[in-house]
């Protein structure tokens, strides 16, 4: 029970990071919503998204992860496996 | 200028210029990770001399056109020191021919060493780079890259696509205080130019303004003031080194 709520405050704070970088506001940025064409975020955005989450969890994301990382859905899935 | 705690990373760093700028970075206080190919002995001389300046040198042995050498390299440093500030791409060879006499593997040595063992080691670097929002990289290419040199098809093509490479990621990386550069030596006093005949040394140095050839810690001092402060607004810049061969 506890680790569902976990991961429901680990998602609402990635997807306040992801938010704040790609400058959208949080009822636009839905889970399925890819970050290149529907939130016009490039590489380097995804990039400080990963860095800013790194330093958030104190958690080290594979690079070959990064160029996976079309989506909000994706950033939940690589975070909540690390930490999980 | 002070690089203390600095860690850097030198390619084809045993001799020549790389040599000249591992010792210069050691003595500004640097943590020099330096690759060499073939001469352990002089390798591990040199890793000995660069840590009794400043403690945490690194002799590694990797073939810099070998994508996944690279790789380790930079999965190493960064898991011991946690950050890569600054990248010296210098790892040069060169195959000078006719191009009628030229084989195959002339061509393809060349590039694979001096162009894509560029691209290798800067696609395992900029990650970190980014992440830090702070790094250098400078890369060596060639006057040969921006005049025509008979005999080196090879060697200019290769360093000219380093110019290429360097303005377009400079660019690219600008933004986020990541600052690339290339710098061109002339005639430098190394290796490389051991073969050339004495008579045709003399003919290169009368054709040289500066009337003898560059040396080794001519580009390393270049090289340190463009990793430095100093320089913080020179980007994407290419600055000839040549003692006023081609001005």
């Amino acid at each position: 029970m506890s680790k569902n709520i976990d991961t429901e405050k680990i998602k609402a704070e990635i997807k306040q990071i992801v938010a704040e970088i790609a400058e959208v506001e949080l009822d636009e940025l839905t889970p399925e919503a890819t970050f290149t064409e529907d939130l016009g975020v490039d590489s380097m955005m995804a990039l400080e998204i990963v860095a800013s989450i790194e330093k958030k969890y104190k958690i080290s994301v594979p690079e070959e992860e990064i160029p996976t990382i079309r989506s909000l859905q994706n950033v939940y899935d690589i975070v909540l496996k690390i930490l999980g | 200028m002070c690089f203390k705690e600095k860690i850097v990373i030198i390619t084809g760093g045993s001799r020549g210029i790389g040599k000249a700028c591992a010792l210069s970075f050691a003595e500004a206080g640097a943590k020099v990770i330096f690759t060499y190919n073939t001469n352990k002995a002089a390798a591990l001389s040199l890793e000995n001399e660069l840590n009794s300046m400043s403690g945490g040198c690194l002799a590694v042995c990797a073939d810099v056109s070998d994508y996944s050498a690279c790789r380790q390299l930079a999965d190493s440093v960064i898991s011991k020191y946690e950050r890569i500030d600054i990248l010296v791409n210098n790892a040069g060879i060169v195959r000078d021919r006719a191009l009628m006499m030229m084989k195959l593997e002339d061509w393809q040595d060349v590039i694979n060493v001096n162009l894509n063992g560029v691209f290798n080691m800067s696609r395992v670097c900029i990650t970190t780079m980014l992440k830090q929002k702070t790094g250098c990289i400078i890369n060596m290419s060639s006057v040969g890259g921006m005049i025509g040199m008979p005999r080196q098809t090879n060697y200019s093509a290769a360093k000219a696509g380093i110019i290429g490479f360097s303005k377009s990621l400079a660019k690219e990386v600008a933004p986020y205080n990541v600052r690339v550069n290339t710098i061109c030596p002339g005639y430098v006093e190394t290796d490389m130019l051991n073969d050339l005949k004495d008579d045709i040394k003399e003919k290169i140095v009368a054709e040289i303004p500066a009337k003898r050839m560059g040396l080794p810690q001519d580009i390393a001092e270049l090289c340190l003031f463009l990793a430095s402060d100093k320089a913080k607004y020179i980007i994407g810049e290419t600055i000839k080194i040549d003692g006023g061969l081609t001005a």
